[in-house]
C-alpha cells in the first residue's frame, strides 16, 4: 500500500516536471501566494508579539486594578474616576488628572499621570523624577515631544484643578523623554511622581488605577475591578486579528489564481490526456489508482509550491525578523492609537509555517482531484484510443 | 470446452448502447485457445475483433456470457481483479503503441515491472533483455518522442513481453508501419511465441500479418464465420 503511494508519488513528480512550462508556471504563482501569506502573517505576528510585549512591558504589566468609576476610554471619568489607593509593594497607583500646557504660548489639553518615582513595574523611566533637582519634573514620551516641539530641558507653564476645583498653575520641567511604542502612555500626557501630584491636587493617596506585578491576590472591594493582562490586550490583538483577515485579500487572489491554474491542468489532463490514462490502466492500474496518481499531481504542483516557497521565504522572513521592516506611517499609527513600532520584525511560527502548507496542499488536493473525478466513469478502451 | 484452455470464451456477446436502441458488436461468441497459440481475428472493420480483444484483456464488459483465463470466469471481475490480471497475465500492444511519453524507453518497459513490486537490481535484468529481444537496447535512454514509428512499436512488444505474460494481445500492431517495419515486428513476435511460448491473440486485416499466423479466425457482423488452423 505504502509502496503503491510512493509510486504514485513519484510517477507524479515525474509528470508534472516533464510537463515543463505550464508546470512552473502555476508552482510559481503557488508558491508566490505561499511567500506572501508567510510575509504577511508572519509580519502581523510579528508586530502582536511586540504590541504585546511593548504593552506588558509599559503599560499593562500583570494586570491592572481599576476604579470602577474610572473607563480609560471616557476623559469625562477622569474629574471623578479615583479612590483611595490599595496599599501593596507588587502595585503602583496611577492617579490621572487633567490640565493643559501653555508650550510656546499655545494650549495644550493634556493628562497628568502621577505614579511613584521609585515603581519598576513598568519601563516608564520614573527614577528621574528622584535624579532631578528640578521642582516640578516630568518626562513625557517621544511622539508627544516631537509632535509638540517639545524637549528636554523645556520649562513650560501647567495649569490644573486641584480637588476643590480650584486653579492652579507652576512651570514644570521636562527631565527626559522616553522612547516607546505605546501611543496610549504617550500621545497627550506628561507623567510625574505620584507623590507630587497628591501634593498639587489636594487627593492624597487617591488613584484612579494600579499596574500589579505578578501573582496579585486581587481580593478587592467593591470599588476595584481587576483586568488582567489578557482582558487588556484584548482589543489590540483583535485589532491586529482583523488587519490580518483584511490583508488576506491580496493572497486569496493569487491563491485563487494559482488553484484555478491547477484545475486547468487537470481538466487539461483528463482531455488530453486519455490515451496515456487508458494505457495505464492497460498496463495494471485500476481506475482508482489512476485518479489518485492524477490528484497526487495536482497535490504535487502544492508540494514543489511549498517547498519552493518555503526554501525563499524562511531565510527571507528570517533575515526580515533581525533587520526589521521600516514602516512609512509611524506617525499615523501613533495618532491613530495603535502600537506599532518603528520597525516591525516579522515573526515566522513553526504554526503559521505548517498550517499554511496543510491548508495550501489540501486546497490544492482537492481542487486536483474535482476534474479528475470523471476518470471512474471512463470507457477503458475509448480512453486507450485517446477518444474525447 | 477443453479445460485445459488458456483462454475460453462460452455465449459471449456485447452490446452497446446507441442512441435509444443498442448495436450487437459480438453475438455469441464460443472460442477458446490453448497456450503457446499464434492466432489472429481478421475481417473488415466493424466485424467486432477488436472489442474481442478488449474483452480477453479485460478492458471491457462482456453482456452476456464467460470469458475464462486459466479457468477462472473474468466476466464478474472487480476492478482491482482486473487489473492485476492485465498486470500480471496479460500483455497488450497497441496499433498506435501506447507509450508513455514523459518516461524513456526504458522507464517503459520497466513500469509493468514496478506494478509487479519486483526489485530494481532484477528489474534492470528484465528490461535490458526485453530491449535485447527487440534490437533496441542501444535507444534505452530516448524518449518516445525521438524514436520512430517502427522503433515505438518495438519499444510496446518489449514492454508486453518484459514480464513474460501467458497472453499478448496485440490490436492493429502493423497498421501504422511501412512493409519493412511490419515484417519486422511480425518476425520478432513469431520469435517470442516459438522461444517463450507466449499465446498470441492478434486482430488485424494486414495481409503481412495474416501470413504469419497459424490460426485466423475470421469474423463478420459480430459473429464466427471461419476459425482456421494453417
Amino acid at each position: 500500500m505504502i509502496q503503491d503511494l510512493l509510486l504514485n508519488f513519484k510517477l507524479a513528480y515525474k509528470n508534472i516536471i516533464s510537463a515543463g512550462l505550464r508546470t512552473w508556471l502555476t508552482i510559481t504563482t503557488l508558491a508566490f501566494a505561499f511567500l506572501l501569506i508567510l510575509f504577511f502573517n508572519s509580519l502581523y505576528t510579528g508586530w502582536e508579539y511586540q504590541g504585546v510585549k511593548d504593552q506588558i512591558d509599559w503599560e499593562f504589566a500583570d494586570g491592572q486594578i481599576i476604579y470602577k468609576e474610572f473607563d480609560k476610554n471616557d476623559p469625562f471619568t477622569i474629574e471623578s474616576g479615583h479612590h483611595q489607593m490599595i496599599k501593596n509593594e507588587n502595585i503602583a497607583p496611577v492617579l490621572i488628572r487633567q490640565g493643559n500646557l501653555y508650550p510656546q504660548g499655545r494650549m495644550l489639553p493634556i493628562a497628568i499621570k502621577g505614579i511613584p518615582a521609585n515603581q519598576s513595574i513598568v519601563k516608564l523611566p520614573t527614577h528621574l523624577f528622584h535624579e532631578s533637582k528640578e521642582e516640578f519634573p516630568v518626562i513625557i514620551g517621544e511622539a508627544m515631544a516631537t509632535n509638540n516641539h517639545l524637549k528636554k530641558g523645556d520649562k513650560i507653564l501647567l495649569r490644573w484643578k486641584d480637588k476643590n476645583g480650584t486653579f492652579d498653575a507652576k512651570q514644570i520641567t521636562i527631565v527626559g523623554i522616553f522612547h516607546t511604542n505605546v501611543p496610549t502612555i504617550d500621545m497627550g500626557q506628561i507623567w510625574m511622581d505620584i507623590d507630587l501630584l497628591w501634593k498639587m491636587t489636594g487627593l492624597e493617596k487617591e488613584a484612579s488605577y494600579h499596574i500589579v506585578k505578578g501573582n496579585y491576590n486581587h481580593e478587592l472591594k467593591s470599588q476595584w475591578r481587576f483586568e488582567s493582562q489578557q482582558d487588556l490586550l484584548k482589543d489590540f490583538i483583535s485589532m491586529v486579528e482583523m488587519k490580518k483577515g483584511s490583508s488576506a485579500f491580496l493572497y486569496i487572489i493569487l491563491m485563487f489564481i494559482a488553484l484555478i491554474a491547477i484545475f486547468d491542468s487537470q481538466v487539461f489532463s483528463v482531455f488530453k490526456r486519455q490515451k496515456e490514462i487508458g494505457t495505464y490502466i492497460a498496463l495494471g492500474f485500476t481506475k482508482k489508482r489512476v485518479t489518485l496518481l492524477l490528484t497526487i499531481e495536482g497535490a504535487m504542483y502544492a508540494i514543489l509550491a511549498t517547498i519552493i516557497g518555503s526554501l525563499i521565504s524562511i531565510p527571507l522572513i528570517s533575515w526580515l525578523g533581525v533587520e526589521g521592516v521600516t514602516l512609512s506611517s509611524k506617525e499615523q499609527s501613533q495618532q491613530m492609537g495603535i502600537t506599532i513600532g518603528e520597525k516591525l520584525y516579522p515573526m515566522l511560527t513553526s504554526k503559521l509555517l505548517f498550517s499554511s502548507i496543510f491548508w495550501i496542499i489540501l486546497l490544492s488536493t482537492i481542487v486536483s482531484y474535482l476534474p479528475v473525478r470523471k476518470i471512474a466513469k471512463m470507457n477503458t478502451v475509448d480512453a486507450l484510443k485517446g477518444k474525447k | 470446452m477443453s479445460t485445459n484452455n488458456l483462454i475460453e470464451l462460452h455465449q459471449v456477446t456485447k452490446r452497446f448502447p446507441v442512441g435509444d436502441g443498442e448495436f450487437t458488436a459480438l453475438s455469441d461468441i464460443n472460442l477458446s485457445f490453448s497456450k503457446g497459440e499464434f492466432a489472429g481475428l481478421i475481417g473488415p472493420s466493424g466485424s467486432g475483433k477488436t472489442t474481442l480483444l478488449n474483452l480477453i484483456g479485460a478492458l471491457d464488459d462482456s453482456t452476456e456470457g464467460e470469458i475464462k483465463i486459466n479457468g477462472k470466469n473474468i466476466a464478474n471481475n472487480s476492478d482491482e481483479a482486473s487489473a492485476l490480471l492485465r498486470n500480471e497475465h496479460i500483455g497488450f500492444i497497441f496499433q498506435s503503441y501506447n507509450l508513455l511519453p514523459v518516461y524513456t524507453i526504458y522507464e517503459n518497459v520497466e513500469f509493468p515491472l514496478i506494478l509487479q513490486k519486483i526489485p530494481k537490481e532484477d528489474r534492470k535484468i528484465m528490461v535490458l533483455q526485453a530491449l535485447e529481444w527487440v534490437g533496441l537496447k542501444d535507444i534505452a535512454n530516448k524518449k518516445p518522442s525521438q524514436i520512430s514509428g517502427g522503433q515505438a512499436q518495438r519499444v510496446a512488444i518489449a514492454r508486453s513481453i518484459v514480464k513474460k505474460p501467458e497472453i499478448i494481445l496485440a490490436d492493429e500492431p502493423t497498421a501504422n508501419l511501412d512493409s519493412e517495419n511490419a515484417y519486422k515486428i511480425m518476425d520478432i513476435l513469431k520469435n517470442l511465441n516459438e522461444e517463450l511460448g507466449i499465446t498470441f491473440l492478434f486482430s488485424s486485416h494486414d495481409s503481412k500479418v495474416i501470413k504469419y499466423l497459424k490460426r485466423v479466425i475470421s469474423l463478420e457482423d459480430g459473429k464466427i464465420i471461419n476459425d482456421e488452423v494453417k
